[in-house]
């Protein structure tokens, strides 16, 4: 399948690709702007860079979110992936219901699921701060795992997981050498997904969080009220360039660490 | 553990729904027959007023607009979505990393800034028009920003990732010997197509189409930022009746109505499209 | 792979526990929850409160008074120190007696509040609140895009301004300035002239070009807009980038805002509130913090020296403030708002 020809294909993918960029492209670019308005150049500049560095807030909000999105998506992947294949096997009237409840929360309107959850959270007298936010954030994130695992297991051949049961494994061992390995694709995607929209979500996140607690989008969101700073901008920026770097050396680390790996 | 009990799996998926899914909801559903009073809250007395109030063309108006744009938005993304994850599918593995890695890096920037990138864009000093008139292909701005196009490729902006995942978490673990046992039997390309490919990637489509979908009916904020607030979504209603509106009951009645409506058309389209195989998907 | 897998949870669960645990541990000090939207107060100021009384101050964000609103009851007037939040959203939260009297005594700058801005209808005995800076929203436009020569809030109506105008996004301020344009009040309870109001609204969509409550400003500046009808903070901003811009202070009548601070009834630091709004009165800080966000000063001591500009004209005295109206009125306000709004994306 190697071809070093640029096919139809290739193109198609670079072309897409290139229009997915464009927005972040100039907003990368602005953060270098010697100027508030994201109108004209008015010449290179670090200034917003190091303004950035100053606002103490605005990195405890990144690490708020950070913390956030990270517990997150990890209770998601656990109680998804669980709830994937235990649906996969259960026999149940009322399994229709609960699967489209367990969906629910990313068919509701953000704000509408921000909103119920303040009310109940109250209710249930649960103090608002990080503990809120992981559960509600968890609530919107399982059905991402839980429909990526479920669309996985459905379209997966059974007769492996037959023949390696007819072949004497038991159930648990022909999970985990067999079913385990075709779902952790979908697993990791559901989750770096769900962690891409915790890391994200703002709406819900204004609603539930505690008095002395703020995430990085809830302060670009009330930022957006009284004006964008070019700070923000260059916040974007380094977080790309992080994202980047950790993807590269994550890469590479495998690279080093992948004599033995079958892939 | 014995078969049997596999489904123990879905306990703590089931506890978490009942409890942080189901609980909300029902909460919301009583306060959508709750009686508003305006400044001061809403009162516990039963009322259909919340429901009635739908009826105003004003308001349906509303929910044929989200409509409308969640279906051209989901097309759209299907048109540009499969034919990515299906080209994905059938790289090689380091251009599937490449890929995949090049697709998820702009879901690590805030949505927000994004969109602030196309306002960057599309406005009327914006670069896009710069460039134009730069190319001597315009003579005035265009006015992009503001409008129906704008929103339209700011949701497929926002939600194409989700139909790309999915499209592409299915190419790849197809069985292509299978594509190949049909042009051997002399099945042409197309048919070879639609006949396997198709088929055993609807999983992955069908997810797609729920993911943008469903999404997209709710979205809002798009609209407002990139559309000027000037189309009014379902969203966007409820987030007026909920906040400077005053209206909780009112928006809550709203967003049962949007629900019931995205569950009543996830269930048409298992129907239309029959696939029976993808039962307990929705 | 699988050993992998726990062994990569593993790593991201330490992760997760070193983050969230360099948080704590940190020494118990005195502390001020203060609530507001965000970018109210310069850091000096702050960092000038902490200094003189060794009390932190976490500065907490919300977006919608309603949020606030609805965060604070949900907290049963706890959680929160002071609030900053506007005049009719006020007016409810002390109606749910969620706002506690202020202690005089310990706001012995009460006297520095200018009294236009006092014996307001969400406080009429001054016994709960501290004003904090006055908006009055206001047309500005751009007389190199436009021949017309903008008025008041009529002129909006002109042909003449198509598709080029900027609004921003409060129901009930385009709903009042379309009322007042008929010689009417913002507040009008009459349903017959809210529904005319919502007529006459229709008529104005052609000309919007966009509706929006953030960066509104923005508008004439980046050329998509030729006129504009802002909030007072984007006046202030929109002037300072361009000056040959022109503001219009519409004949019809002006609509007007406070916003102001209180105390919530269970605050848990009510001394540390108190002196804080103590704080915020003197005429030094109060200048700091008004040219920090671009509102009319309230505070009559600091009239001297405050930019100008910040000090409402000699000419208004009378502006109307937005309060609330039944349900029914309120009802149909939004009807018209939601009607309006569609009709400009058509």
């Amino acid at each position: 399948m190697k071809k070093r020809t640029l096919t139809p294909s290739t193109l198609y993918l670079a072309l897409v690709l290139l229009i997915n960029y464009l927005p972040i492209v100039v907003v990368v670019l602005f953060s270098f702007n010697d100027a508030k308005l994201p109108v004209a150049w008015k010449g290179f500049s670090l200034r917003w860079y190091q303004e950035l560095a100053r606002d103490a807030a605005l990195m405890e909000a990144l690490r708020n979110s950070l913390v956030l999105a990270l517990a997150s998506s990890l209770a998601a992947a656990v109680i998804g992936t669980l709830g994937a294949i235990g649906t996969m096997h259960l026999r149940l009237r009322a399994k229709g219901v609960m699967d489209y409840l367990a969906t629910l929360p990313i068919m509701l309107p953000e704000i509408i699921l921000g909103m119920v959850f303040m009310a109940y959270f109250a209710l249930l007298r649960l103090p608002f701060g990080m503990l809120t936010l992981i559960i509600a954030h968890t609530s919107f994130c399982i059905p991402y795992v839980f429909l990526m695992v479920r669309a996985r297991l459905v379209g997966m051949d059974k007769s492996i997981e037959e023949a390696a049961r007819d072949l004497g494994a038991s159930p648990v061992r022909t999970f985990f050498d067999i079913t385990l390995p075709l779902i952790l694709p979908a697993i990791l995607s559901g989750c770096i997904l769900s962690f891409a929209m915790s890391f994200d979500d703002v709406v819900i996140s204004i609603f539930v969080n505690g008095p002395t607690l703020s995430t990085l989008p809830i302060k670009v969101y009330t930022q957006l009220r009284t004006g964008v700073t070019p700070e923000i901008n260059a916040l974007c920026t380094i977080i790309l360039i992080a994202v980047i770097l950790f993807r590269l050396a994550s890469a590479a680390l495998r690279r080093m660490g992948g004599a033995g790996s079958h892939r | 553990m014995k078969k049997e009990r596999w489904w123990l799996c879905a306990v703590p998926l089931y506890v978490f729904t009942l409890v942080f899914v189901l609980g909300p909801v029902l909460y919301m559903v009583a306060v959508s027959f709750a009686q508003n009073e305006a400044g001061t809250g809403f009162r516990w007395a039963f009322t259909l007023d919340n429901f009635a109030k739908m009826r105003d063309p004003v308001y349906i108006r509303c929910f044929r607009e989200s409509f409308r744009l969640a279906l051209a938005t989901t097309a759209l993304n299907v048109l540009i979505g499969y034919p990515f994850g299906y080209c994905m599918g059938r790289l090689s593995e380091k251009g599937k990393r490449i890929v995949m890695f090049l697709v998820m890096v702009p879901f690590w920037t805030s949505s927000l800034i994004r969109l602030y990138g196309w306002i960057i864009l599309l406005q009327a000093k914006g670069t896009l028009n710069k460039l134009l008139l730069a190319l001597g292909l315009i003579d005035e701005p265009l006015k992009i920003l503001y409008s129906y196009p704008a929103v339209l490729i700011g949701m497929v902006y926002a939600l194409l990732p989700f139909m790309i995942l999915a499209v592409y978490t299915s190419v790849e673990k197809m069985d292509w010997t299978l594509v190949e046992a049909a042009r051997d039997l002399g099945a042409s390309r197309a048919r070879a197509f639609l006949t396997v490919t198709l088929r055993l990637t609807l999983p992955g489509l069908m997810s797609g189409v729920i993911l943008t979908f469903v999404p997209s009916m709710g979205l809002f904020f798009i609209a407002d930022i990139l559309g000027g607030n000037k189309i009014v979504l379902v969203g966007s209603l409820i987030q007026d009746q909920m906040t400077r509106g005053g209206n909780q009951p009112f928006a809550a009645a709203l967003a049962l109505m949007l629900a019931a409506m995205t569950t009543l058309m996830l269930w048409l389209y298992r129907r239309l499209t029959g696939t029976s195989e993808l039962e307990g998907m929705f | 792979m699988l050993k992998k897998t726990i062994a990569l949870l593993c790593a991201a669960m330490l992760l997760l526990a070193l983050l969230s645990g360099c948080g704590a541990g940190k020494a118990e000090e005195q502390q001020l929850v203060l609530y507001t939207w965000e970018s109210m107060f310069p850091q000096e100021v702050l960092d000038g409160f902490t200094e003189r009384t060794g009390v932190k101050v976490i500065y907490s964000n919300f977006d919608y008074d309603e949020t606030m609103l609805e965060k604070l009851s949900a907290a049963k007037g706890g959680d929160y120190d002071v609030v900053i939040a506007d005049d009719y959203i006020i007016e409810q939260a002390v109606l749910s007696g969620l706002v506690s009297e202020l202690d005089k005594s310990a706001v012995s700058n009460f006297g520095n509040i200018n009294p236009l801005y006092q014996g307001q209808f969400y406080d009429p005995d001054d016994k709960y609140t501290v004003p904090y800076g006055a908006g009055i929203p206001l047309i500005v436009y751009d007389p190199t895009a436009t021949d017309v020569e903008i008025k008041g809030y009529e002129d909006l109506w002109n042909p003449a301004l198509a598709d080029s105008v900027a609004i921003t996004a409060n129901y009930r301020v385009i709903n009042g300035i379309t009322l007042l344009s008929m010689g009417k009040s913002m507040n009008e309870e009459d349903l017959d002239v809210i529904a005319q109001a919502g007529e006459k609204l229709l008529a104005l969509a052609p000309n919007i070009r966009l509706i929006q409550d953030d960066n509104t400003q923005d508008a004439l500046l980046n050329g998509e807009a030729a006129a504009a009808f802002l909030y007072t903070s984007q006046v202030t901003q929109v002037m300072a980038e361009n000056p040959a811009l022109k503001v219009v202070y519409p004949e019809e009548g002006l609509g007007f805002g406070i916003m102001a601070g209180f105390v919530p009834v269970n605050a848990p630091n009510k001394d540390a509130a108190f002196a804080f709004l103590n704080y915020i009165l003197e005429p030094e800080v109060s200048k700091a913090c008004m040219e920090y966000i671009g509102y009319y000063n309230t505070t009559g001591a600091a009239d001297d020296i405050v930019d100008p500009m910040l000090v409402v004209p000699s000419s208004v005295s009378s502006g109307e403030i937005i309060q609330n109206v039944s349900e029914a009125a309120n009802d149909a306000y939004n009807r018209n708002w939601t009607e309006f709004r569609a009709a400009c994306g058509q």
